[in-house]
């Protein structure tokens, strides 16, 4: 089965930004990016929206797209950039 | 008289609704209904029973004295010096609470005639994208005295609310342009990170700051009884923008309150190591100073507002206390 490219796009991403010694074995589509999961924190998170914009070539509206929800998992946020990006 | 009339018992409704609001980050259950009373006072006897009222509630809360104590320690070898650094330390805490909820402060022209700005020439022209790096050392609303003056800023930080807020003088204050807020929580600060940003990148101006209690340590500045641990946001904001920091400082002379804008910090160096080494020895000089010269009123430092805790990812996090510390985060 192939996998969703956004999703795979958005891993790549958080794993990037989140570094070798924070990407937890077998993390995956449904792994949480603040605790338990990536431990990204603010600044972390503000790299890793500035950098799908980059790659996506998207614009966010940061009232209605980056909300908590949209901000929980790799697998939210690709959610979110598809739905800016079918827009 | 408009006076006589705010001098009325607001109505049950908006004290209920007013209760409900009580930002839980920043006021106790009990200080929270002490504020809202205090208001009814006209400035600045409000103010003025509350710094006593944290004077006295040092020899309750013993930790607190002995906090308060052990700091003073740092900036006076004389016991004698030592009580007296404490006690004053306690007072204009309680003093720096009443102005975070603007206790008895009607209208924002009042408000205007107790601030004096220095260093405003440094704002410079519209257009320069711009962020000014407060710092929990002296009074707080230097964002709003700056704003209330006429200049045009977005406060970045925590939510907070007080009686003031809900008064219709304040309303032009609150604006979304005015203020973007954080919730508890990473994922909100990410959020409010990304706005500010946006703001930056269209050359406007925001006010942050370094030393909260959210966030990822960047680094530590050494002062008299510290340190102070300055957070990663501002760098980030600054690395993505190229904006302009100016750091901000503040402190009371009498029942005036100063806010100086200090000269900016180093431009933006692409090693990063090297910029963050610029920034602490540019913000270490500066901070010294002004601790050295109104120790009295870094609350911040007598009683610290979190305590570092390691995560399970091995790095610092931030740990408020939850119910008797008396911080940025929760004031009891």
């Amino acid at each position: 089965m192939t996998e969703d490219p956004i999703l795979l796009r958005v891993k790549d991403i958080v794993v990037r930004v989140a570094g070798p010694e924070r990407t937890p074995e077998g993390g995956g589509p449904d792994t949480p990016l603040g605790e338990a999961g990536f431990w990204l924190d603010s600044t972390d998170l503000l790299e890793v929206i500035l950098a799908c914009e980059e790659d996506f070539g998207i614009s966010f509206d940061a009232g209605e797209d980056l909300t908590a929800e949209a901000l929980s998992t790799v697998r939210s946020l690709a959610e979110m950039i598809r739905s800016r990006a079918s827009t | 008289m408009n006076a006589g009339r705010e001098w009325e018992l607001p109505p049950a409704r908006s004290l209920v609704a007013l209760w409900r609001l009580r930002p839980a980050h920043i006021f106790s259950r009990s200080l929270w209904p002490l504020l809202l009373a205090l208001d009814m006072a006209p400035f600045p006897w409000g103010e003025d029973l509350l710094a006593r009222i944290f004077v006295a509630k040092a020899f309750v809360q013993v930790r607190r004295l002995r906090e308060a104590l052990a700091w003073a320690a740092s900036h006076s070898a004389d016991r004698r010096g030592r009580w007296r650094l404490a006690l004053s330390c306690s007072s204009y805490h309680g003093r720096f609470v009443a102005r975070m909820a603007l206790v008895g402060v009607r209208r924002p022209e009042e408000f205007r005639r107790r601030v004096v700005l220095e260093g405003t020439e440094r704002l410079g022209t519209a257009g320069r994208a711009t962020i000014l790096l407060g710092f929990h050392l002296g009074p707080p609303e230097a964002a709003l005295a700056l704003r209330v003056a006429g200049h045009r800023l977005t406060w970045v930080g925590g939510w907070r609310n007080s009686r003031a807020w809900s008064r219709e003088a304040w309303r032009p204050f609150q604006g979304p342009g005015e203020l973007l807020w954080a919730f508890e929580g990473e994922k909100f600060w990410g959020s409010v990170l990304y706005r500010a940003c946006r703001i930056l990148r269209k050359g406007g101006t925001i006010f942050i700051s370094a030393d909260g209690a959210a966030g990822r340590e960047a680094f530590r500045v050494p002062v008299p009884g510290g340190p102070v641990v300055v957070r990663s946001g501002w760098l980030a904001l600054r690395r993505h923008t190229g904006a302009q920091v100016l750091p901000v400082l503040t402190h009371m002379e009498d029942r005036t309150q100063v806010v100086t804008i200090h000269p900016p910090l180093p431009p933006l160096d692409q090693d990063l190591a090297a910029d963050q080494r610029a920034c602490r020895e540019v913000l270490g000089a500066l901070l010294e100073g002004h601790v050295r010269r109104f120790p009295e009123q870094c609350y911040t430092l007598a009683f610290p507002p979190a305590r570092e805790a390691t995560r399970a990812d091995g790095r610092a996090s931030i740990q408020p206390r939850q119910t008797h510390g008396l911080s940025i985060g929760k004031t009891t």
